[in-house]
């Protein structure tokens, strides 16, 4: 929900990308007994998406408006 | 398997029409071609475009490519108010005809007086070289798919005026709190609003009643506003096609600088930034598509909610000789800044950025009660709103203009004259608010409010005539050029410089000045005395630096009687 989030409102990206992340890792290290691996990876996917919006977004705002 | 597919689906949907869309489809608007522009035949004005050049602000240019500053006006007799269902002034263009003006409504019935061939005379004569004319929808399209062509040849009575006078006219579809069949309601003013018309107005029921006496700040506008900017029941499809009608009627006249496609955008239920990047900038892109053939968005279904990515069929119109004035969010006049991303939105270039400049009126200083000059905001002062807009229309590729900017009178030396020093500083033409209201002593017009009932107006304010009736350079070859009226003496100096053989840098002064005028530096000038009593100076650079300067003198104003 974060990542899906982060795509309409940047700020949510961070968190949506540490949330994923996080949880990606405890699903792989439960050795099956954690569901939600496609949930994470698609929550870290979509803040990483965000992120780079964040950032594309920024960078070309400082350099054409400069 | 099926669980990552799934999502896989759900993250690129959702990132389609949201800020990953978005921005790509911005920034591939860099890459791609622009369209070509068309000829337009030969008319009474030369033909403006928007000039591009490396590392600088675009900025609006004539055909010689010559920096063009345009100080104007914005009479409002052609808007359609509430509370009632239909314009109050004729619309036959022939009630009009031969200096023929019908009389002026009290103020309680019509804000704004008609806008007669004398209007546009006295606004020659203050040394404007533009009309900003506004226009509502309800009036050019009262039923859906029918349009009123008959208003449309009133607008063009107004553009012949404007020519004959070697004025610009900038078409602007206008609108003030979405529509005036907006229901009524507690604080609700429909004389206030203006805008769309009833078949395109869905309030759902929503409550209509004015918070903190603002008229947008009222559910049932939020409510209408937000049905058009996702496009219920195709109503932003119909403002398109009647946005298209107009452009195709002047789309070969040169005197028509450009068309202004939507006043003053309010947010409806949504939130900055996401507002601006991701409804009305698109929007604005599928518009310039619709009339110009671009071809920037992707294309898409119409006649619903369109993503950010989403282009606009070709209509047909295939103008792309004219300027398009795109202003941002309503939000941005509260806040003084940019209130989006600030990516480009079309590959278009013929792109004006409409500030609408109002500090200390609607930023957040005087919403929570504060007066000029005792203000807490814009922490930046005047330059806070005027240096972002320039970043703003440097980002985005677009030259800037002041299309909006006025006061109440009794802070004309606080307001006007700092907003004024501001657009000179930063070489932005403007359209000043309003040309002449109805009202108390306290309406905004550049006029006092009629005493004598039928009259258009009472007589012109003083303070407004020295301020407005300015010296400035019309054309400039010098795009850097910096140029400064001080309109406390009547002094005027100008500093530019060239290649000779280029063309003249041309400085308009309005009969209201009377000082002697000099050039400096590597200049031959040659000053034409006008029939009306103002000079028109054209200096020609023999190579490098110059100056023109015009020497302190006490004003010519018109007298009141």
């Amino acid at each position: 929900m974060l990542g899906l989030l982060a795509l309409w409102f940047g700020v949510f990206a961070p968190f949506a990308v540490y949330s994923g992340a996080r949880s990606w890792r405890r699903i792989h290290a439960s050795g099956g007994e954690l569901t939600g691996g496609a949930s994470a990876i698609g929550g870290l996917v979509a803040g990483l998406i965000g992120l780079a919006v964040i950032v594309v977004g920024t960078i070309y705002w400082v350099v054409a408006s400069s | 398997m099926i669980g990552r597919v799934a999502v896989a689906i759900v993250v690129l949907a959702v990132a389609t029409i949201t800020y990953p869309g978005a921005v790509l489809a911005s920034l591939a608007t860099r890459v791609a071609t622009p369209p070509a522009s068309t000829p337009g035949p030969v008319g009474a004005l030369p033909w403006l475009h928007v000039e591009h050049p490396p590392g600088q602000r675009p900025y609006i240019a004539d055909d010689q490519n010559r920096l063009v500053i345009l100080h104007g006006t914005t009479p409002v007799g052609l808007l359609e108010f509430g509370p009632g269902t239909s314009y109050l002034y004729p619309i036959d263009p022939s009630a009009y005809a031969n200096g023929q003006c019908p009389d002026n409504l009290p103020a309680d019935v019509s804000r704004y007086p008609p806008l007669c061939q004398s209007d546009l005379t006295q606004m020659a004569a203050l040394g404007f070289n533009v009309v900003r004319l506004p226009l509502s929808w309800s009036v050019l399209e009262p039923e859906r798919g029918h349009f009123n062509d008959l208003y449309l040849d009133r607008v063009a009575q107004v553009v012949d005026w404007a020519h004959a006078l070697r004025m610009y006219v900038i078409v602007d579809m206008h609108q003030n709190a979405f529509s005036h069949y907006i229901p009524k309601g507690p604080g609700v003013h429909l004389l206030y609003n203006s805008g769309a018309p009833r078949w395109a107005t869905f309030t759902d029921s929503f409550p209509s009643q004015v918070f903190g006496n603002n008229r947008e700040v009222n559910p049932a506008v939020f409510e209408a506003d937000n049905n058009f900017w996702y496009d219920r029941d195709g109503i932003q499809d119909e403002y398109i096609a009647a946005l298209a009608r107009v452009v195709r009627r002047f789309k070969d006249d040169s005197g028509v600088a450009g068309f202004g496609v939507y006043n003053e955008p309010w947010i409806g239920w949504n939130l900055p930034p996401g507002f601006d990047d991701l409804l009305l900038f698109p929007f604005y892109r599928r518009v310039i598509d619709a009339v110009t053939g671009a071809r920037d968005g992707l294309p898409c279904w119409s006649g619903f909610y369109m993503p950010a990515v989403c282009g606009y069929r070709d209509l047909g119109v295939d103008d792309r000789r004219h300027l398009l004035f795109l202003d941002t969010g309503l939000q941005r006049e509260v806040t003084d800044f940019p209130t989006h991303l600030g990516v480009p939105i079309s590959s278009y270039p013929n792109l004006v950025l409409g500030l609408h400049a109002y500090t200390h009126i609607y930023t957040v200083d005087k919403l929570v009660g504060q007066e000029v000059p005792n203000t807490n905001y814009p922490w930046g002062g005047y330059e806070q709103g005027w240096d972002s807009a320039e970043r703003e229309a440097k980002a985005m590729d677009m030259a800037l203009f002041m299309e909006e900017f006025g006061n109440n009178p009794e802070d004309d030396d606080l307001i006007l004259g700092a907003q004024l020093g501001e657009a000179q500083k930063h070489r932005v033409g403007f359209a000043f608010w309003t040309w002449k209201e109805n009202g108390d002593i306290g309406a905004w017009g550049l006029f006092r409010p009629p005493t004598i009932d039928a009259e258009s107006s009472g007589c012109m304010r003083g303070n407004r005539e020295e301020l407005l009736a300015a010296v400035y350079p019309r054309l400039s070859a010098d795009p850097s050029l910096e140029y400064a009226y001080d309109w406390a003496d009547g002094s005027f100096s100008l500093r530019a410089s060239g290649a000779a053989g280029g063309p003249s840098t041309v400085v308009y002064i309005p009969p209201e000045v009377t000082g002697e005028v000099a050039g400096g530096g590597a200049v031959r000038l040659v000053t034409s005395s006008e029939t009306d009593g103002s000079r028109i100076v054209f200096a020609t650079t023999t190579g490098g630096a110059f100056q023109v300067t015009v020497a302190a003198a006490p004003p010519r104003l018109t007298p009141c009687a």
